[in-house]
């Protein structure tokens, strides 16, 4: 029981920060079709750059929100070389990669190689059911429950939520009425720099990142936004949770060697399955 | 205009390449031959990846797999004492049989679906060999691997790999180009083009795009062979992720679907890595710098090439060249077959969908 406690809340925990990434995927993914590789590079970036915040002294919470924004704006800036101008879809993607290297070589270049990480907000750990629960995990929960309820609101009542959606569903359309396409593509990806440098300022604290930690924190991410076709953003959440969890328990009742490669496995079963579904013409 | 072009100029150059490269293992030094052999091996692999991506369209992320399954292949034969020439021939029949297996679920998906799909095989095949310690040697290794014979000859030195790859070079850019110019390269070709118009007009599209990749797979597998003999060590870290993106941006480079560019995109970019890791190097400097110099110039030719010459330098040559001819404009296949545009014809709803559809 204390155990299966601990790889519960552990899992949920790991894949709320997935299911930030995946998020990221797919708001970047409905507004401008375009997959962002660089995703992963957003939450390595967070992490760094709270890292080099707190040890120049700057207050724990302002650190990590100065960092976020810093990833936002660097999510903008990706955002504008990948989707100004007309570029294949396939092409962008391989132009997100492309980024994902850049910002490897910059992390490499300022950060070194070896691994980073910082203590999350400071306080005492407790113990529920007996196992032994890192006060990083409240502070997680917390964080993502109030991004994915500023994001309901956001989405559910905004005009600038609902025009957002509306770039989503039909750019044409929204065109017609008068919305900016590709200024929303450049917000998302703004949003989608956010919410991947949050995730990586929360998970620095429990695994420590190096500058090469993007392609699976990027693969991660992407497996749970599939989840939801890379459409719905509360399936991504979902998603998140169950490669969270997955990864746990195959970690602590199989091998934590086997970890990886039962997720990925389970990542191309996804999309086998999701892609026979859209041949079905259920997705579309 | 493509087809006199591939008839006449190029032939001709390629024939030029093809003797200055026959001779230049002579006259290199031993250091050199290492990089000549590493050409000529990323050229194979490039091949097989650029008519996958030229022509099916589709970007695989995880060649740098089918190079280690390969070697792998070769490397775990030839301990177990198999006759060397046998595990190096049996390395791209298996490669491709596995790329044949894995291609039937996984060619179902297509764009960044395939890409993640790839990236994830080759990110499993990093996982698992570890795990597999008594036959591969795990993380650590397998050493003691025999030199290559063929019947009495024993090829040992660089310049005996410099010429085994050479041919091995040659015969598979052949291929390539003959498949290119074939039924079922042009099939291909109208399969980057559009996928459902080529399959409308009878191109058989799923069974094309299997063949594609069971050849990526052969040609990687092969490479991969001979790279096994030629550093007689193997280990996992040889095959990271960024060695199957390095494939990727040698397609990039050389032009996607181009035969010739297989060789000038593996040139450039090892040649470029090498430059940058000597300049790099030196008492004073940090020892990631070499690293950071080639991650951030191959990020940069990712993106200025897709962005400002999209056929690459092949095609941008015979475009060019093209316009000097005649006026008659040529489109080399670009990866992807839709530009994301708000375009302003009024059927453009049913277009995005048939773009998210097909890409």
């Amino acid at each position: 029981m204390t155990a299966f406690v601990e790889y519960l809340l552990t899992g949920v925990s790991r894949g709320l920060v997935f299911a930030l990434l995946a998020m990221g995927f797919v708001f970047i993914y409905r507004v401008t079709r375009v997959v962002n590789f660089a995703q992963g590079a957003f939450a390595v970036f967070g992490g760094f750059i709270t890292y080099s915040l707190l040890r120049a002294g700057m207050p724990q919470g302002i650190s990590e929100l100065l960092a976020v924004i810093a990833v936002a704006l660097i999510g903008l800036v990706f955002g504008i070389i990948t989707i100004v101008g007309e570029i294949p879809l396939l092409a962008s993607l391989v132009i997100t990669i492309g980024l994902s290297i850049l910002s490897e070589a910059i992390g490499m270049l300022i950060w070194g190689t070896t691994p980073i990480t910082y203590s999350g907000l400071a306080g005492h750990d407790f113990v529920i059911f007996g196992a032994f629960i890192q006060r990083q995990y409240l502070i997680i929960g917390i964080a993502s429950l109030a991004v994915f309820v500023g994001l309901v609101y956001v989405f559910g009542r905004t005009y600038f939520g609902k025009a957002m959606s509306a770039c989503a569903s039909n750019p044409y359309a929204a065109t017609l009425s008068g919305i900016n396409v590709k200024r929303m593509g450049f917000i998302a990806f703004m949003l989608g720099g956010a919410l991947g440098g949050l995730a990586g300022v929360l998970i620095t604290p429990l695994s420590p990142i190096t500058y090469n930690a993007d392609v699976s924190l990027a693969i991660t991410g992407f497996a749970a936004a599939i989840v939801g076709g890379l459409a719905s953003p509360g399936l991504a959440v979902v998603g998140g949770l169950v490669f969270g969890i997955v990864e746990q328990f195959v970690a602590g009742y199989w091998s934590p060697s086997n970890e990886t490669a039962v997720a990925l496995a389970l990542l191309v079963v996804l999309l086998l399955w999701q892609s026979r579904w859209v041949r079905l013409g259920g997705l579309e | 205009m493509i087809r006199r072009m591939h008839r006449n100029i190029p032939s001709f150059a390629s024939v030029a390449v093809g003797l200055i490269t026959l001779a230049l293992p002579l006259f290199l030094s031993s250091s050199n031959i290492e990089i000549y052999v590493n050409i000529g091996l990323y050229t194979i692999v490039v091949a097989g990846l650029s008519l996958l991506m030229g022509f099916a369209g589709q970007v695989s992320l995880g060649q740098a797999a089918f190079y280690g399954i390969g070697a792998y292949t070769a490397a775990i034969l030839a301990v177990h004492g198999w006759s060397p020439l046998v595990a190096l021939i049996a390395a791209p029949i298996a490669t491709a049989i596995l790329a044949f297996l894995i291609g039937i679920p996984l060619l179902r998906l297509k764009g960044h679906a395939l890409a993640f799909g790839t990236l994830a095989i080759q990110l499993i095949f990093l996982a698992v060999i570890p795990e597999t310690g008594a036959l591969t040697g795990g993380s650590i290794g397998l050493s003691g691997i025999p030199p290559l014979r063929i019947g009495s000859l024993e090829i040992s030195s660089g310049r005996d790999y410099a010429y085994l790859v050479w041919i091995v070079v040659v015969i598979s850019l052949i291929i390539a180009g003959n498949i290119t110019r074939s039924r079922p390269g042009r099939g291909l070709r109208a399969m980057a083009a559009s996928v459902s118009g080529a399959s409308a007009t009878g191109v058989e599209v799923e069974r094309y795009k299997l063949k594609d990749f069971t050849l990526s797979g052969a040609y990687a597998g092969i490479a991969g062979g001979i790279y096994v003999f030629f550093i007689g060590y193997l280990s996992p870290d040889a095959f990271p992720v960024i060695l199957s993106i390095e494939f990727v941006i040698m397609v990039v480079v050389g032009g996607i679907g181009t035969v010739s560019g297989a060789f000038v995109g593996a040139a450039l970019i090892t040649v470029i890595s090498q430059v940058l890791s000597t300049l790099g190097t030196g008492p004073s400097l940090p020892p990631q710098l070499p690293t950071v110099l080639s991650l951030g110039v191959y990020a940069l030719i990712l993106i200025v090439i897709l962005r400002l010459v999209p056929s690459g330098i092949i095609g941008a040559l015979s475009k060019l060249f093209n316009k000097v001819q005649s006026a008659s404009p040529v489109a080399p296949p670009v990866i992807g077959n839709s530009v994301e545009t708000v375009s302003t014809t009024d059927n453009n709803d049913k277009k995005e969908f048939t773009l998210a559809d097909e890409i």
